[in-house]
C-alpha cells in the first residue's frame, strides 16, 4: 500500500504545494466549465428548474467514494488511514445549523466559498465581494469560537469520526462498499428524478436545463459497474490481516490533549513489557503487554472510543489483536521515548512578557508533569484480571500466537 | 471547444465525473480532500499578522493558524492559488473572462454586491462552525461517508431552499 504518498505532507512538503497547485487548477477548470463560476447558474438550482449543481456535485461524490472504495478494496490505497485523516470529525449541531446558514448565505451571495474564487478569477465583482465576506465570517468565528456560549455550541454534538457504515454497526471494509452501492442507487434514482422535473418544467424555465443526454446514460452504467466491483474487490481476501496494516498517528502534543480535555474519547495501551509501564506511563494507560493483548476481547468492543497504542518506539504495525478493534486504532508517534522527552521533561520557564501561544503550552506542559508526578501506585496490571476467565486466556494467547 | 460561447457548459454528469476524479485525485496522492474556506481563514490570519497581530494573539483558533511557519504556508492556500488559476484558464478559452457584476437586469449593482458580501460573510462564519464548507464537507467529506458531512449537505439544500424565494429579485 503506497498510496497516499504521505510524504508530501511531511518530508516533501514543497513538492506537496506544487501538486497542491495542479489539483487545484483541475478543481478550478472543471468548476468553471461546469457554470459554477456563475452565480445565476448556481442560484438556478434553488429555483428548482436546473438541476446542474445537484447533478454535479452528486456525480462527483459518487465518483471519488466508488473510486477511493474500489482502489482501497484492491490494496493501492491504504483507506483507512485516509478516512482517519482527509474526514473530519462530527459535530452535528453545528454541521446541520451551519448547514442551514451556509446554504442560506449560498442563496444569498449566489456562490459557495469554493465557486466564489473561481468567480473572481474569471472577473466577477460580486465573486470577489463574497470571497472577503467568506473570508471575514471566517475570522469573526474562528476569532470568538473559544469564548462563552459559542464555544458550547461549537463543541455541541461531538460523536468524534462516524462514517455512514458506523451508524449500522458495520466495519470499514465491508462497510464502506455496502454503503457506497446504496449512495449509488440513491444517487441513480435522483439522477433520473431531476432529469424528469426538469423536463416537466422547461415549459416555463428562462433557460435551457441540463439535460443529460447519452452521456448521462454512460455514466449511470459506469456507476452501477463500478459500484459492482467495489463490492467485489472487498470481497477479495487482500486485506484479511495477512499484510501489516500501518496505524494512524498521533503526536505526543495531541495525545496530551486528548488525555487532558477529552479522556472519555480515548483508550490508551501500553504495549511495553509491564514492569516498565507499571513505573511509568502516560495518565489513565492500562499496561497490556503485546501478548497479552488478545486477551483484552479488543474485537468484541463498541469501538466507541479511539485505541491509541504506545509501544517502546513508533510502532510498525498494528498487533492483529488490535486491527480487530471496531473503532479507530492509532498508535503515538515516536512511542514512549516521544512522551518522556515531551511530557516527562519539564518546561523551561518562561521569560516575563511572553506571549499567549508560549503560556498556553507551558500550561499544557505543566499540567502534564504534575498529573504524572501526582500519580503514586501503579493500578493493577489487567493482566491479573483477565487471567479470571482463565480458558479463554488460553484460547486466546493460542490462536494469537499462531 | 474551438467556438467560444459563453453561454454552453459541459455536460452535468461529465463534469461530475471530472470532479470526482480531480478529488480522488487528491485523496490518493496528497491523503486530503479538496477545500476552500480553510484557505480563506489563512488570508485573513496572514492578513492581520501584518496589521495587528495582537488580534490573532488573542484567540486560539487563529493561532492554530499561525502555527507551524507562515500562515499561508498551508497546503490549501496553494490548491486555492491553483483554483483561481483554472478558473481564469477556463474562463478565458470559453470566453466567459469579463470584468462584470453578475445580476438580474432589474436588480441594482450596490444591492447585488451588498447581498454577495452579506452572503460571504454569513458562509464563511458558518463554513467554521461546520468544519469545512461545501467543498471540504459536502464533496469530500461526503465521499468518505463521514456521517456529519451527510448531514451538512442536507442541511445546505434546506437552507437554500427555505431561503431563495426571499432573495430571487436579484436575479430578475
Amino acid at each position: 500500500m503506497t498510496l497516499p504518498i504521505w510524504s508530501l505532507s511531511g518530508g516533501q512538503h514543497e513538492l506537496g504545494l506544487l501538486v497542491g497547485v495542479a489539483i487545484g487548477f483541475g478543481f478550478g477548470f472543471v468548476l468553471e466549465r461546469a457554470g459554477f463560476g456563475r452565480a445565476q447558474k448556481l442560484s438556478a438550482q434553488f429555483d428548482g428548474y436546473d438541476m446542474t449543481v445537484f447533478k454535479v456535485m452528486f456525480t462527483a461524490v459518487v465518483t471519488a467514494m466508488l473510486g477511493t472504495i474500489v482502489l482501497g478494496g484492491l490494496g493501492v490505497l491504504d483507506y483507512r488511514a485516509l478516512v482517519e485523516h482527509a474526514a473530519s470529525e462530527t459535530f452535528l449541531w453545528p454541521m446541520i445549523l451551519g448547514g442551514l446558514a451556509l446554504g442560506a448565505g449560498f442563496v444569498v451571495s449566489g456562490y459557495c466559498p469554493g465557486t466564489s474564487y473561481v468567480a473572481a478569477a474569471s472577473g466577477k465583482v460580486d465573486g470577489m465581494v463574497t470571497v472577503l465576506g467568506v473570508v471575514a465570517g471566517q475570522l469573526a468565528y474562528a476569532g470568538l469560537e473559544h469564548r462563552g456560549w459559542l464555544a458550547r455550541f461549537h463543541a455541541s454534538g461531538a460523536h468524534g469520526r462516524l462514517f455512514l457504515y458506523d451508524l449500522l454497526h458495520l466495519p470499514a471494509r465491508a462497510g464502506a462498499p455496502m454503503v457506497g452501492l446504496a449512495v449509488t442507487a440513491m444517487a441513480l434514482g435522483c439522477f433520473i428524478g431531476a432529469e424528469k422535473l426538469e423536463s416537466l418544467l422547461a415549459g416555463r424555465a428562462p433557460a435551457p436545463a441540463s439535460p443529460g443526454g447519452r452521456a448521462g446514460r454512460l455514466v449511470f452504467g459506469g456507476m452501477t459497474a463500478f459500484a459492482a466491483v467495489a463490492l467485489a474487490a472487498a470481497a477479495l481476501p487482500i486485506d484479511s490481516g495477512v499484510r501489516p496494516v500501518a496505524p494512524g498517528r498521533l503526536g505526543a502534543e495531541a495525545l496530551a490533549r486528548r488525555v487532558l480535555e477529552r479522556p472519555w474519547a480515548t483508550r490508551v495501551i501500553d504495549v511495553r513489557p509491564a514492569a516498565d509501564c507499571a513505573a511509568r506511563r502516560v495518565p489513565g494507560a492500562e499496561c497490556v503487554a503485546l501478548d497479552q493483548l488478545a486477551a483484552l476481547g479488543l474485537a468484541d468492543e463498541s469501538g466507541a472510543r479511539d485505541l491509541v497504542l504506545v509501544g517502546e518506539g513508533d510502532l510498525d504495525a498494528v498487533p492483529p489483536a488490535a486491527s480487530a478493534y471496531p473503532g479507530h486504532v492509532l498508535a503515538l508517534e515516536g512511542g514512549w521515548k516521544a512522551w518522556e522527552s515531551y511530557a516527562l521533561t519539564p518546561p523551561a520557564p518562561l521569560a516575563p512578557g511572553a506571549a499567549p501561544s508560549e503560556l498556553e503550552q507551558y500550561q499544557l506542559r505543566v499540567g502534564l508533569a504534575s498529573a504524572l508526578a501526582g500519580m503514586k501506585a501503579a493500578p493493577l496490571p489487567p493482566a491479573a484480571s483477565a487471567a479470571a476467565p482463565g480458558p479463554r486466556k488460553g484460547g486466546g494467547g493460542g490462536g494469537c500466537s499462531g | 471547444m474551438a467556438t467560444r460561447d459563453p453561454a454552453r457548459f459541459w455536460n452535468p454528469y461529465l463534469a461530475g465525473v471530472a470532479l470526482g476524479l480531480v478529488l480522488l485525485a487528491s485523496f490518493v496522492v496528497m491523503g486530503n480532500g479538496l477545500g476552500a474556506s480553510g484557505a480563506s481563514l489563512r488570508f485573513g490570519v496572514a492578513v492581520f499578522e501584518a496589521v495587528a497581530p495582537r488580534v490573532v494573539e488573542a484567540s486560539p483558533a487563529l493561532r492554530r493558524a499561525d502555527a507551524g511557519g507562515h500562515p499561508l504556508d498551508f497546503w490549501l492556500v496553494f490548491e486555492i492559488a491553483g483554483l483561481m488559476l483554472g478558473g481564469f484558464v477556463a474562463a478565458y478559452t470559453s470566453g466567459r473572462l469579463r470584468l462584470e457584476v453578475l445580476k438580474g437586469p432589474t436588480c441594482r449593482t450596490a444591492a447585488r454586491l451588498g447581498l454577495a458580501l452579506l452572503g460571504g460573510i454569513v458562509m464563511g462564519a458558518a463554513a467554521r462552525a461546520t468544519r469545512g464548507c461545501t467543498s471540504g464537507q459536502a464533496l469530500s467529506g461526503g465521499a468518505l461517508l463521514s456521517a456529519g458531512s451527510w448531514a451538512f449537505m442536507l442541511s445546505v439544500f434546506g437552507g437554500g431552499y427555505a431561503l431563495a424565494w426571499l432573495v430571487r429579485r436579484q436575479w430578475r
